[in-house]
């Protein structure tokens, strides 16, 4: 009897080290958002959103294939595994504490990520980076850090995003016309 | 003496016919009885009904409060999406611009040179 209580364990051992190193084999495209707690406390307005895998599915339970809009949400987030967002809206300019888009950034390192935008404008004063995880030569994240002189906002998308589909729904639910090229 | 205590023995003895109403009595008597040992069943069996129906009416009402809270958490997530796609979409559009305007500045840049 104790014997086979000693091997159950062993074998519980064995097995959590089995699943530890599958986690680890799998580039995570999530990444760790800092609290964000001084920028909230300035914001007139913030954002934050944190839909998981399970409330994607909740949500796309939610959302009617019989409308054309509903439909195309559907499709974009088929692949999803998560969606992540978090935007502060100031009402005067504000400049924006380093250390938590330096610990965003810090994330954000090569192999596992690639930067396919990094824009700084000075006429509309906005700094955009925009950054794809590519896991065997799939995209399965992406991430925007965008800084305007009265917003910021941080997305992290887990799984494989499709541009074009969210290019269908330009125009609808507030998305503005993306002025993407079809393919 | 002998023959005085056998008539007093069969007389009262005798067959008599029962009174009006006797039938009547004695069949509601037997309705009665029959109901309070209806009402007197096993009190554990009463119990257990009584227990039976409060556990479906509690269940009925856990389920619809559940359905109630599935459906809030539903559309509270349905609402999220589509604010977290605005703001992706937002920002993508924004970063197209800001490309646009850099390549048209270092056009105009190039054509004023």
């Amino acid at each position: 009897m104790r014997l086979s209580a000693r091997r159950l364990t062993l074998a519980l051992i064995l097995l959590a080290r089995m699943f530890a190193m599958a986690a680890a084999a799998v580039p995570d495209a999530q990444l760790k958002m800092p609290n964000f707690d001084s920028l909230a406390a300035k914001a007139s307005n913030s954002v934050s959103i944190t839909l998981d895998s399970a409330l994607l599915g909740i949500a796309a339970g939610f959302l009617d294939s019989s409308k054309p809009e509903d439909a195309a949400a559907k499709e974009l987030i088929s692949g999803l595994k998560g969606v992540y967002v978090r935007s502060f809206s100031f009402d005067k300019d504000f400049v924006y504490p380093s250390t938590e888009v330096d610990m965003i950034r810090k994330q954000l390192t090569a192999p596992a990520w690639q930067r396919l935008v990094g824009v700084r404008s000075h006429k509309e004063q906005a700094n955009v980076d925009i950054y794809m995880s590519i896991d065997q030569g799939n995209a399965n994240g992406l991430v925007i850090i965008a800084s305007e002189p009265h917003e910021f906002t941080i997305v992290n998308i887990v799984g494989s995003i499709d541009l074009q589909k969210l290019h269908r729904l330009e125009g609808k639910f507030g998305i503005p016309k993306l002025h993407l090229e079809e393919k | 003496m002998s023959n005085n205590l056998d008539d007093q023995l069969r007389g009262a003895l005798r067959s008599v016919d029962p009174d009006d109403g006797f039938s009547e009595r004695v069949t509601s008597r037997i309705a009665r009885h029959s109901r309070r040992s209806q009402w007197s069943a096993p009190s554990g069996f009463r119990w257990l009904s009584a227990a039976v129906v409060a556990a479906v009416v509690l269940g009925v009402l856990m389920a619809h409060d559940w359905q109630l809270r599935r459906e809030q958490q539903g559309l509270d997530a349905r609402k999220q999406l589509i604010e977290a796609l605005r703001v992706t979409g937002e920002k993508l559009d924004l970063a197209y611009r800001v490309v646009n305007d850099d390549a048209h500045s270092a056009a105009s840049e190039n054509s004023g040179a």
